[in-house]
């Protein structure tokens, strides 16, 4: 705010006081007062009248930076209200509380809305878990079967178990309270995790898997990364080439460590490699061969940020996929 | 044989899992009754404990610290909960293994018998011999009629569970689930390729023909 603004601000009435003062001297004048006195009182006048208003001017700016350093300050912006200092002025008491009453409807409904959010997740949380005995009963009862029908059934499984996965992962991911596990953990441990629990997959897919160095201690959830690495695991099976092979490695980059999961697939053409994080984005491969969902790589990102592990994806079409992991530093 | 009791709330997963662990040869206690499980434990005596987390009455940390403080019997947590959190508490109550839902049979299966293994304080012997052929686990190498030829790790661990299992028919499946229980990520197709190679090997030190192959069946020595 400039002076000129606030000056501007209050043009009416200091025309009003101006022409008011200049009616008074002519009157004064008039009535025979000496234009000595006159010129003195004017003076006065003015001295006074552009003191008050230079004074009132810094007190205004002071209180509005005040006002703008609170909201600066505040996390929650829309708690703004519930933090000003008393108003002075009736006017702003006045819109003091309107704004208050409109900050406090305001507030109900943002809680309401983490509330809602908060159980939705909730429930989604449970029903996954719920739904989880099912498929197990499911798998166990599969091992009856003839072999042949045993095979599709558990692939079927597989199936419905990972889209389970992604909802679970998908609420955790919209959630703001961060619930991950940060503790010292080898790739090899998290990469075996990971494998096992896509072994049917991959052995019945015939994708051939390398790792390569894995022996390096990272700081991170295990279980989020394991669901990352499945992710990667569940799209080189689903856009295989040619003597399909996924490679896992990893090296230390100055005190991160790179993880990095390379495969010989398909490939990404290279116009929707900057979607391919995107929500929802099924790329021509995906709509070609089917069963995309566009959320594997979409949480993938999403969790990642969480967990501060930088990803990065390179894709060459017909000749393969990698993509790196790098890993915080330690502390 | 071994005893093995399941405590888990799901009757199907629990009569199946019980059908399960029966048919490869433990004995096993499915409780279906919670209200007293400790005595339902001492009267059976287990060597494992398979714990569900969600039980109806109190839940499987309760519980394990329970058995915890009557037993130092083996205890792997079997649940759906799946988060850090949950297995580092698991694990930090003395549970021996944490295993989620829906777990992979043949996983399963090779982590009851790790953990078994472990609480007997048996290792698996360094040594095995059947017909006519040694092998060395540590050092890598299989003699036979005084001659030795060195195996890759994917070679010695297929050496090994044929060995363990002489005259039965090993199907390739169960060999692929062998070797990814021991981190070896091997695929069908290596599969071939390493039994051809080991054939080679072992032709060398005078043992032509000693993995025979039955076909659509497996192998067999």
């Amino acid at each position: 705010m400039t002076f000129s603004k606030f000056i501007e601000d209050r043009l009416g009435r200091l025309l009003l006081h101006g022409s008011l003062v200049a009616g008074a001297a002519v009157f004064l004048l008039l009535t025979g007062t000496q234009p000595g006195i006159l010129l003195l009182l004017l003076l006065l006048w003015g001295v006074f009248f552009v003191g008050s208003q230079v004074i009132e001017f810094l007190r205004f700016r002071n209180h509005i930076r005040e006002l703008a350093s609170i909201l600066e300050n505040l996390d929650r912006k829309y708690l703004f209200m519930e933090c000003v200092p008393k108003p002075t002025t009736l006017q702003e008491e006045i819109l003091f509380d309107l704004m208050r009453q409109a900050g406090k409807s305001m507030v109900e409904a943002v809680s309401d809305a983490q509330a809602t959010t908060k159980e939705y997740r909730e429930y989604i949380e449970s029903w996954v878990h719920e739904i989880k005995t099912p498929i197990t009963a499911a798998r166990l009862i599969c091992r009856n079967t003839d072999e042949k029908t045993r095979r599709k059934l558990t692939v079927e499984l597989a199936q419905i178990e990972n889209h389970v996965e992604r909802a679970l992962y998908y609420a955790r991911a919209e959630s703001p309270e961060q619930d991950f596990l940060v503790r010292q953990i080898s790739l090899e441990d998290i990469a075996a995790e990971a494998l096992e629990h896509h072994r049917s997959l991959l052995i019945q897919s015939g994708l051939r898997v390398e790792t390569e160095n894995l022996a390096h201690v990272v700081y991170t959830d295990g279980k989020w990364v394991c669901f990352l690495l499945g992710q990667l695991l569940q799209n080189a099976v689903r856009y295989q080439g040619e003597q399909p092979v996924i490679t896992l490695s990893a090296k230390p980059l100055g005190n991160q460590v790179q993880l990095t999961v390379s495969d010989n697939g398909i490939g990404i053409p290279a116009h929707e490699l900057p979607r391919v994080f995107d929500r929802g984005f099924t790329g021509s491969n995906g709509r070609s061969r089917g069963g995309s969902t566009g959320m594997g790589l979409y949480l993938c990102r999403k969790l990642a940020d969480q967990l501060g592990i930088q990803l990065d994806i390179q894709s060459v079409e017909g000749q393969g996929t990698r993509v790196r992991f790098t890993f915080p530093a330690s502390h | 044989m071994q005893k093995i009791m399941i405590i888990e709330d799901d009757p199907a997963v629990r009569r199946e899992l019980s059908l399960l662990l029966e048919n490869e040869g433990y004995q096993v206690l499915a409780v279906s009754d919670f209200m007293d499980i400790l005595s339902q434990f001492q009267t059976f005596d287990p060597d494992l404990v398979l714990l569900d987390l969600g039980l109806p009455d109190e839940d499987g940390f309760t519980l394990c610290m329970k058995l915890r403080n009557i037993s130092r019997v083996p205890i792997i947590f079997i649940t759906a909960r799946d988060s850090s959190m949950d297995e580092l508490q698991a694990l930090n109550l003395g549970g021996d293994d944490y295993i989620t839902k829906p777990y992979n049979i043949p996983v399963l299966l090779a982590r009851v018998k790790m953990v078994l293994r472990r609480a007997a304080g048996t290792q698996e012997p360094d040594r095995l011999e059947a017909k006519g052929l040694s092998i060395s686990l540590s050092g890598g190498i299989a003699c036979a009629g005084g001659q030795t030829i060195e195996l890759t790790r994917n070679e010695l661990r297929i050496m090994a569970h044929l060995m363990q299992h002489p005259g039965e028919i090993v199907s390739r499946t169960e060999l692929i689930d062998i070797l990814w229980d021991n981190h070896i990520y091997i695929d069908d197709n290596t599969l071939s390729v390493n039994i051809t190679r080991l054939r080679g090997k072992l032709e060398e030190i005078g043992l032509p023909d000693y993995i025979k192959t039955r076909r659509g069946m497996g192998y067999q020595i």
